[in-house]
């Protein structure tokens, strides 16, 4: 391992207000071993002075669990989209950059308003209707290799990570690889599949499915590893079979 | 009851598929033309004078090459602009494959026009001013003019390149958005078979361009 210097360097990428413009800021900590960047904005919070002694406002971030199940905690770090409860300093090189995610709207600092994940979701009936006035009884049973592979899609937590690699993911353009893989969670489902032409109908608007260009960056930047390449394959073939030749069965 | 389809979703779908038919079996049947040079001038030429042949050929040329080429060509370049690439932060083969992608389509753009332009119509003022469709009986001493100017050669070889790669990657695109390959294992197997499959089509085109300057292709006639 190589020998850490006594001191961590962090560059955050700032904004005071959604209305004003961004700038870095640069500022320096004592390290410790075993480091994470959200400890590290912790210290600074503690004492929000920057590199050059300046008194300034202490970096506003978002963070939940702590665990990389939650997905608030996602940023840039050095480049890439990723939970800062689970990057580590000893990881990572310096000095280390903060910025928050670029493809939401940025309100203050490091913390971005995600709420068009949250719209897909509702959009594409990321759910299954269980509610009824009299008790249903069990549900149908699932395949093993069904149950496997939805719980994969289960493990999403919307950080938006796949959203932010995506190469053609900007500005709300693309409901994105998010909003498709829990369309195939669902509609895996013997329930939920009652429910499927919505959601089909949810992710094959003007902004949907085919706008993805299969770079396939999504994949490998989803911290939770979710076969989204999957997903979106198996939801093109759902699209072209029920949409494209839909009509061929009235 | 059927699904509404959005405009995108039909103008995706309509570009996936006009890649791979008709304009990538247009492509084989090209380079099949083309290879006829490998036998000499004269099959060659008399493989042009079939094609003219064909019955309505207007309406094929037209609705079968035209339409789709210009097509995917001008919906191709509107989905170029969307894209937003980071190749730098993100350096995967996938990646690059898409940004490879749009760049040989570009390429493409300008190429085939000037291809398009230069042999069927004869429009390139300065360079040839006689259709090769038209002209069959010429058609060989044409291209092999032009052939034997190495920026034209240079240029046709970064075309055929270009197209080639397009295709071969176009194909697994296809497959891919077509939810006919799914899974990750598949993907790769596929990969694999498209990648065989561009290889394959290169040393075909580029043995073809060579039998226009040098009898036989590059082999000098020991395979044809």
């Amino acid at each position: 391992m190589p020998s850490q210097p006594k001191t961590v360097e962090i560059h955050i990428r700032r904004r005071a207000n959604p209305d004003s413009p961004q700038y870095w800021e640069q500022f320096e900590i004592p390290y410790r071993p075993n480091l994470n960047i959200i400890s590290c904005l912790m210290e600074i919070q503690k004492n929000p002075v920057n590199k050059a002694g300046a008194r300034t406002t202490p970096p506003v971030w978002q963070m939940n669990c702590l665990e990389q199940v939650c997905g608030i905690c996602t940023m840039i770090i050095n480049g890439r989209a990723r939970q800062s409860c689970s990057a580590l300093v000893d990881n990572l090189d310096q000095p280390i950059k903060l910025e928050p995610m670029a493809k939401f709207p940025n309100i203050r600092d490091l913390v971005v308003d995600r709420q068009q994940m949250f719209d897909h979701l509702r959009r594409v009936h990321a759910w299954i209707e269980l509610d009824g006035t009299h008790d249903l009884g069990p549900g149908p049973r699932m395949d093993q290799e069904d149950v496997q592979e939805r719980y994969a899609y289960s493990r999403c937590m919307t950080c938006g990570c796949c959203l932010e690699a995506c190469p053609q993911y900007e500005g709300d353009n693309y409901i994105g690889p998010q909003a498709i893989a829990q369309v195939r969670l669902f509609n895996m489902h013997p329930s939920g599949k009652m429910t499927r032409q919505e959601r089909l109908e949810g992710i094959m608007q003007e902004d949907g499915i085919t706008n993805c260009g299969n770079a396939q960056n999504c994949v490998k930047a989803c911290p939770m590893g979710i076969p989204l390449t999957r997903a979106i394959y198996e939801e093109n073939r759902e699209t072209v079979v029920h949409g494209l030749l839909g009509w061929l069965k009235d | 009851m059927a699904i509404r389809l959005s405009r995108t979703f039909i103008l995706r779908k309509l570009h996936q598929l006009s890649g791979i038919f008709p304009l990538g079996v247009f492509l084989l049947e090209h380079f099949y033309t083309n290879s006829k040079a490998l036998t000499g001038p004269g099959d060659f030429n008399n493989a042009v004078k079939d094609l003219q042949s064909i019955p309505y050929i207007l309406f094929v040329e037209i609705g079968g090459i035209f339409i789709p080429l210009i097509y995917h060509a001008v919906y191709g370049l509107v989905i170029t602009m969307e894209a937003r690439p980071n190749n730098l932060a993100y350096p995967y083969s996938r990646n690059w494959f898409y940004l490879i992608q749009r760049i040989t389509g570009v390429i493409l753009f300008f190429f085939i026009t000037f291809h398009v332009l230069n042999f069927r119509f004869g429009m390139i003022p300065g360079l040839n001013t006689v259709s090769v469709a038209h002209s069959p009986d010429q058609a060989f001493d044409i291209v092999s003019r032009e052939f034997r100017m190495i920026p034209i050669f240079i240029v046709y070889m970064i075309g055929i390149t270009a197209t080639v790669w397009h295709l071969a990657n176009g194909i697994w695109l296809f497959l891919v958005d077509w939810g006919i390959t799914i899974g990750e294992r598949a993907q790769r197997l596929t990969g694999y078979a498209c990648i065989a499959f561009g290889v394959v089509l290169l040393l075909v085109g580029v043995n073809a361009a060579v039998a226009f300057i040098r009898p036989g292709g590059l082999l000098g006639g020991i395979i044809y």
